[in-house]
């Protein structure tokens, strides 16, 4: 941990890092980026994107030449996690976009993780192979089969060293279990579970068994033209392993304990701030849908996000939240604009640091959003190629509401509503930050003092 | 603008639902009323999007369904505050804006009453184009379409069925026969609020969501052969067999053809019909 982590904002000077990927005008959909995770350790960054595709970054280590250039993320391991699939049964396309990249904590030599599109949660391993064994008895080099009649004499194989080779392979496929898309995965404190959720539904795991799930949510009405009410987000308490929560497209979060019933229907505490009268208006509904709910690494707070604010949660408070953030509220006033280009149904996802003082979300035109709990003071970044030079510092961006532009500010109706930023990970100790701008992954670091 | 009777192409329509999107937004002085049509206009439209795609997104029909729901109420009591006595013309009088107020819903409202009025005489000027590209939709048609959209969204092939029905949480819908009544008041009332609303209407164009029947989803797929009495008989197909059997496609009836041609290649139709699933199924 370094000296001061957690520090106030203005000590913390953001620098640009690395940037992954094309920077061609056109955008391949494929290469649009859908999720963003560090492992436990923050040695390795997965990306999932639309193509369904995962590529894994490893940090270099530090080398004493150079102890300005802190380790650097490079390519390890891409594989395809996904394929596009037909259901035959309802005509129905299945995507092949990755949806979430959840790690497991590692074990043995070997990395595992989870990653999941609409329907299908798989379990890849990724190995290094740095050695193989040579000398083999029935074959030879070149793998052709030997005539075991011409065989004079036994040896033993030697294990001989190799280029690196990293391989991914899928372990377990846990499929035929959601009706629904599913929105989360998240690995249980007991590393034994995990839990999947789609719209209306949630699944409880076991690693090794991939034809069984347990059923321990369930909000489908009887009768679907009474729903009103869908399961955006859910996650795992990071400590304790009988606790959950999920969030709704009402605003709502429940906390549910596993203990008490094996269908948790009735949530052991529920979480909902009243609305403000003053700020009701007919999307008052659609921003108030969670789009991603967060347990602190502690585990004593939850953040959420809707769409124009971000919400930090004691547990032990249920009717408001401690903490609110606004992200872009300057787009209170545009409501029906992004109604009509259903922006207003993007999904941002939020992040804690390692030692939960400071918060980020994404917002419009590549900007996101960094909120320091402590002295709440909060700063507006920019991930853009204009930035791009190696060890640049970030300049804070200033977004204008009406009147008079100063120079460096962006007017409202300037801003690119096809430039978001949904997914962002946060190192697990460092300052070290990954940004999803559609097709390019940025990694920007604290400037080393 | 558009004279009437003439068709509007979709990206006229788009690029006008974008402009009065940004007046919804920047404009103070749009009326309550406009306003609140705008936006369920916006919304029955997406919702009709939706009902065209083989998979609509959940989250997003709940959340609009919400919203329509919540203008539906919003209107339902207003007219229930309305006086018998309307004066064509005249847009709901106060009264009906107090309605709204006393059920806690803050509002930015014009400046004065008179103004609203004066406003809300303008919406009969045929010549102004938010109202020209605005539909006044019966509450009854409100209510089959977010019936109707999310009952498609109920799969056939539901995998995990629910172990019980006992609702989560607070807010969660009532036992269906509670709502199989209200459903049942609702229409009683619809049907008053749509004779107040009646001489109000500025178009009838009511049929934007009647067309919506769940029927429409099988529009294209031509099944007049099936209906036809003729099916099968002994006529020889106009081309000759093994040309059919080369270019099945080809011979497969186009989706609106009439069933006059349906009669005289229904026999080679159904044999083709065989080799496509076989293809499709992969046997």
């Amino acid at each position: 941990f370094l000296e001061g982590f957690g520090s106030l904002m203005q000590d913390v000077l953001w620098c640009f890092s690395q940037v992954k990927g094309t920077i061609d005008i056109g955008v391949t959909e494929a290469d649009i980026i859908s999720t963003v995770e560090f492992n436990h350790t923050g040695e390795l960054l997965a990306t999932g994107d639309k193509g369904g595709r995962v590529v894994i970054f490893q940090r270099e280590q530090e080398s004493k030449n150079q102890p300005h250039r802190r380790g650097e993320y490079n390519v390890y391991s891409t594989f395809q996690s996904h394929e596009p699939e037909f259901d035959y049964l309802k005509s129905l396309e299945i995507e092949e976009k990755i949806n979430k990249i959840r790690w497991l904590p590692q074990q043995n030599a070997a990395y595992f993780l989870l990653s999941t599109n609409d329907k299908t949660v798989k379990l890849w391993k990724v190995s290094e192979r740095d050695k193989r064994p040579e000398g083999y008895n029935l074959k030879d080099e070149d793998g052709r089969l030997r005539d075991p009649s011409m065989i004079t004499m036994l040896r033993v194989p030697v294990l001989r060293p190799m280029d690196l080779m990293v391989e991914a392979t899928p372990r377990r496929v846990f499929a035929n279990a959601h009706t629904y898309h599913i929105n989360s995965i998240s690995v249980n404190s007991d590393y034994e579970t995990y839990m999947s959720a789609d719209d209306l539904r949630i699944n409880l795991w076991n690693f090794e068994i991939t034809n069984q799930s347990f059923n321990i949510v369930d909000i489908k009405p009887a009768n679907m033209e009474e729903l009103t009410e869908v399961i955006t987000a859910a996650e795992f308490h990071p400590h304790h392993c009988n606790t959950f929560v999920y969030s709704s497209s009402k605003g709502t979060i429940r906390l549910c304990d596993m203990r008490t019933a094996a269908l948790c229907d009735r949530h052991a505490k529920f979480f909902e701030e009243p609305e403000d009268p003053s700020n009701r208006s007919f999307f008052s509904e659609i921003i108030s849908s969670i789009s991603d709910v967060k347990f602190s690494h502690s585990g004593r707070y939850i953040m959420t996000r809707d769409y124009l604010t971000v919400k930090v949660w004691d547990l032990n408070m249920e009717n408001r939240p401690i903490e609110t953030y606004q992200v872009h509220d300057y787009l209170r006033s545009k409501l029906c604009s992004l109604y009509e280009n259903d922006c207003i149904f993007d999904k941002f996802e939020c992040v804690w640091n390692g030692s939960d003082s400071v918060i980020m979300t994404g917002s419009y035109n590549n900007f996101f959003r960094m909120f320091d709990r402590n002295t709440k003071r909060d700063v507006t970044l920019e991930a853009s190629r204009e930035n791009s030079k190696p060890r640049a510092i970030l300049k804070p961006r200033k977004v204008c509401v009406g009147g008079k532009r100063r120079k460096d500010e962006i007017s409202v109706d300037s801003l690119d509503f096809s430039k978001k930023i949904l997914h962002t990970a946060w190192h697990p100790s460092e300052n070290i930050i990954a940004v999803a701008a559609t097709n390019n992954l940025y990694i920007f670091q604290d400037k080393v003092n | 603008m558009l004279g009437r009777g003439l068709k509007r192409k979709l990206s006229d329509y788009e690029e006008n639902m974008a402009g009065l999107s940004s007046a919804f937004d920047s404009s103070r002085s749009l009326p309550y009323p406009l306003k609140r049509q705008l936006v369920l206009n916006m919304c029955l439209t997406k919702l009709q999007t939706y009902k065209m795609l083989v998979e609509p997104n959940l989250h997003r029909s709940v959340l609009i369904a919400n919203t329509v729901r919540q203008i539906q109420e919003e209107m339902r009591q207003e007219s229930n505050q309305q006086p018998v006595n309307i004066c064509p013309g005249i847009a709901p009088s106060s009264h009906s804006y107090t309605g709204i107020e006393s059920s806690g819903i803050s509002l930015q409202l014009p400046s004065g009453i008179s103004q609203q009025e004066s406003n809300c005489c303008d919406l009969r000027s045929v010549e102004d184009p938010i109202e020209n590209s605005l539909l006044i939709v019966s509450d009854d048609d409100m209510s089959s379409a977010i019936s109707s959209i999310l009952k498609d969204l109920d799969f056939v092939e539901d995998i995990s069925p629910p172990t019980c029905l006992v609702p989560t949480g607070d807010d969660q819908p009532k036992f269906p026969e509670n709502t199989v009544l209200k459903l049942e008041d609702d229409r009683q009332d619809s049907k008053g609020a749509e004779c107040v609303f009646g001489s109000f209407e500025i178009s009838n164009s009511t049929s934007y969501l009647k067309d919506l029947a769940i029927d429409d989803i099988f529009e294209d797929i031509d099944t007049s052969m099936y209906d036809s009495d003729f099916c099968c008989p002994p006529l020889m197909p106009p081309r000759s067999p093994s040309l059919a059997t080369e270019e099945p496609l080809k011979t497969f009836p186009s989706c609106n053809s009439s069933s006059a041609n349906n009669i005289q290649i229904c026999r080679t139709d159904l044999s083709e019909l065989d080799h496509i699933m076989e293809i499709l199924v992969g046997s």
